[in-house]
């Protein structure tokens, strides 16, 4: 066939190097409606669940179980069930049945029949109802802060960068796993010497993940997955109830805690039975309510690009956001995974998110260049900042972020740099050199830096976690030489760990270290002129933008 | 789980079409492609020598499929991990895995039979990993989890670094690759790929002894 020039240009473009396959019900290859999920059903005998979306109790799988048995509201969940499922979907849309009251019915909804409410729903009226639903009333945004060489200077600038945009929660991670100490610490330095309060995670194996934590190291944790199908638990070696205890781990230590779980994880792992990938997730959406835990990472996550490919599956990723918020959790909605190679694709993606506002936008936004994150890279990155910033002044949306002069981000990498400079000094670890200190301050990403002696690094990582170094150690580091500010911000986020408040759902901490949560920040939109409406100093904050130009800036 | 494999074609076909190869600087070998005979010698045992890296591939690897994501026949990886092993003065066994597919838990499982602890747990689709005896199973020593950038010259890095961990030696871990544009590129193909080793778990079985030879 001759080409048509069109399509020759059509071929060249960035979206067509993406992945596309047509929907394959058989295998779970599909987002929305597979002709074998499951009809909505439930009956209930003496408070029991006795049958649940067509399977009666005697042939539960255990996660059937585990939903029936923690997970459902048996007062309302007979009068739930028997509402239609537009009606349900109505009640999400409009401004006159106020969150609560959603939350009741949903408790009493089986997954079968939430798949089925949103089956009926567009993308803007679940935008709609994820306004409502979102259970923190001022939205928020995370970020990731990794390296390919897992430097530790470079991970404590980014931080320090990234907290002082505005990021309230940021997640490491490693590209060797014998690195997770010194991410971890140099992570909470950074964080801290960017903005007071900032929330750290370093996402690795759950025993090591949990340690550190119990070290005061790292303040929350994330990455604790759970699936749709019992083969994938099984898998693992875990059911819903290892990760049940693992959570009430965390809790008991004062860890802030919230379960992982996204469409297409099940098809990846080659176990879906069949089933739509958005029906299997809001199984992981019911474990984690009936595992009691305060908050759920989900919308696809790290499987993105199995949704992506199918129809209507950027669609489920909004309706398994919505379905979080609507179980009365805290969500952290993804936008963090790279899927596309269009600029369009990955923008629209996010502006469902975004433009309703979430717990977490992104969770997390990639506060490194992508070539340097090693979650495999994010939807955005450093190179999208300043994209980032002007988006949120275009359309007066809050999406967690401020913009920053040049100036203000050299000084506050300067500084991380020196702080973890001076804790590594303190501790006895591999020297940083005041090279390395100055190549991080100015530095895109590892490209920029100096190479390390990594077998030493390791060995120093291992003895770290031998002598048992916590993070009352850090404190004193840093108080010892003269970073007293960032020692007390450190020393204000282990208090945390004590008092317990930042285990209430959605919690972050302000600048002073207070808790903002959903029980004192709840969100009440009730329509115009109600729920979140930025402040008068925070619109100053997105408006300032350092490329506009002023009528000063004129010699007339 | 019954897969009807005409579909499974068609699905592959659709995926592979449209997605370029990656630019990966594959260092050309002049054996490249060439066969492999893998013959099962019923349950593997633990090892009791020392100087062994056990090398654990997944259940359809170079038996059910033959070449990873990137289309690097399973032959010449094997191959190369174990010309790894053995030019640090290591021996290699190799066994397939069968109770998972997951990558972690073949390896975890071979490090239990191997006679140093160390032990390499491959993929068909290629994600590699090193793991050691009494570290959690999803935990390592070093993940190669983007299996799109992995070529000979990486796995041959593999063989040598399990080898020296096997000596009791803390060599550098080898360079990681990341390439933010393999998930768009290459998650529907990998989600493939693994559904089609998954269909050869199988539940509790023990792992077997594999006899290699490369022709």
């Amino acid at each position: 066939m001759k080409r048509s020039k069109r399509f020759e240009v059509l071929a060249a473009r960035p979206v067509n190097q993406d992945g596309f396959v047509v929907e394959w019900p058989e295998v779970g290859l599909i987002a929305m409606g597979s002709p074998n999920d499951p009809k909505p059903s439930i009956k209930i005998e003496n408070g029991k669940v006795i049958e649940m979306d067509g399977v009666p109790r005697a042939k539960f799988d255990f996660i059937d179980q585990f939903i029936a048995d923690y997970a459902i509201d048996v007062t309302i969940a007979d009068q739930a069930m028997a509402m239609e499922d537009t009606d349900i979907a109505k009640m999400l849309v409009d401004i006159h049945v106020p969150r609560e009251e959603v939350v009741k019915v949903a408790r009493g909804l089986t997954a079968a029949k939430l798949v089925a409410v949103f089956n009926t729903m567009n993308v803007v009226e679940m935008m709609m109802a994820m306004q409502k639903m979102r259970a923190r009333k001022i939205p928020s945004n995370q970020c990731h802060i990794t390296n390919t060489k897992d430097n530790p200077v470079l991970i404590a600038a980014d931080a320090a960068e990234a907290a002082m945009r505005g990021f309230d929660e940021m997640e490491t991670t490693v590209a060797v796993v014998r690195y997770a100490p010194f991410n971890a610490l140099s992570l909470q330095i950074g964080g801290q010497v960017g903005r007071g309060g900032v929330l750290i995670q370093c996402a690795l194996e759950e025993a090591t993940e949990l340690l550190l934590g119990m070290r005061g190291i790292t303040a929350y944790a994330e990455t604790i997955s759970v699936y749709g199908t019992e083969n994938v638990f099984v898998d693992g070696d875990d059911t819903p109830w290892s990760k049940a205890f693992l959570a009430s781990a965390y809790a008991s230590r004062g860890l802030k805690m919230r379960f992982t779980s996204g469409t297409g994880s099940e098809v990846q792992m080659g176990y879906a039975e069949g089933k739509s990938m958005l029906y299997l997730e809001i199984r992981c959406i019911m474990i984690t309510r009936g595992a009691g835990v305060q908050g759920l990472q989900n919308g696809s996550v790290s499987c993105v690009g199995v949704p992506a490919a199918v129809p209507s599956g950027i669609r489920a990723i909004l309706a398994e956001n919505l379905c979080t918020t609507m179980l009365d959790m805290e969500v952290a909605s993804s936008n963090d995974q790279t899927f596309t190679h269009s600029d369009i694709r990955r923008t629209a993606r996010t502006l469902m998110q975004m433009l309703p506002g979430t717990d977490f936008i992104c969770s997390g936004y990639s506060g490194t260049p992508n070539y340097d994150n090693m979650f495999a890279g994010s939807n955005w990155d450093v190179d999208d900042y300043d994209d980032w910033n002007i988006i949120q002044r275009d359309l007066m949306v809050d999406g967690g972020l401020r913009p920053a002069s040049e100036e203000e981000v050299i000084a506050v990498r300067n500084k991380a740099a020196k702080a973890l400079q001076a804790v590594f000094k303190e501790f006895g670890f591999p020297a940083i050199t005041d090279e390395e200190v100055e190549a991080a301050t100015y530095a895109h990403g590892t490209k920029d830096m100096p190479g390390r002696n990594i077998v030493e690094d390791l060995k120093a990582a291992e003895d770290m976690m031998k002598r048992g170094i916590t993070g009352v150690d850090i404190v004193k580091a840093l108080a010892k030489n003269g970073f007293t500010d960032v020692a007390e911000n450190v020393l204000g986020t282990l208090k945390q760990r004590i008092s317990g408040d930042y285990l209430h759902t959605s919690a972050i901490l302000d600048k002073d270290l207070n808790v903002i949560s959903a029980v004192n920040c709840r969100n009440d939109y009730r329509g115009p002129g109600t729920g979140y409406r930025m402040s008068k100093e925070r619109w100053d904050e997105i408006k300032n933008i350092r490329q506009a130009i002023s009528p000063s800036d004129f010699d007339v | 789980m019954q897969i009807n494999e005409q579909l499974i074609r068609e699905i592959v076909k659709q995926v592979l079409s449209g997605m370029e190869q990656p630019q990966a600087a594959s260092k050309p070998a002049a054996l490249l492609g060439r066969s492999m005979t893998l013959v099962e010698k019923g349950e593997a045992r633990p090892g009791t020598k020392a100087d062994e890296v056990i090398i654990a591939v997944a259940p359809a690897f170079g038996k059910y499929q033959n070449k990873t994501i990137v289309n690097v026949p399973h032959s010449d990886v094997l191959r190369e991990m174990i010309a790894g092993i053995e030019e640090e003065g290591v021996k290699a066994r190799v066994i397939r895995v069968l109770r998972s597919s997951d990558v972690a838990f073949a390896a975890h499982d071979a490090t239990k039979l191997s006679g140093s602890g160390i032990a390499i747990g491959i993929q068909s689709r290629g994600t590699t990993v090193i793991h050691q005896k009494d570290l959690p199973p999803l935990s390592n020593l070093e993940l190669f989890s983007q299996s799109p950038l992995l070529d000979l010259e990486v796995y041959r890095q593999i063989g040598r670094n399990a080898a020296k961990y096997a000596k009791g030696e803390s060599p550098t871990p080898v360079p990681t690759r990341n390439d933010q544009m393999a998930r768009p590129k290459f998650q529907a193909k990998a989600a493939v790929l693994h559904i089609k080793e998954t269909e050869h778990v199988v539940p509790g079985a023990k792992p077997i002894e594999l006899e290699y030879s490369f022709n």
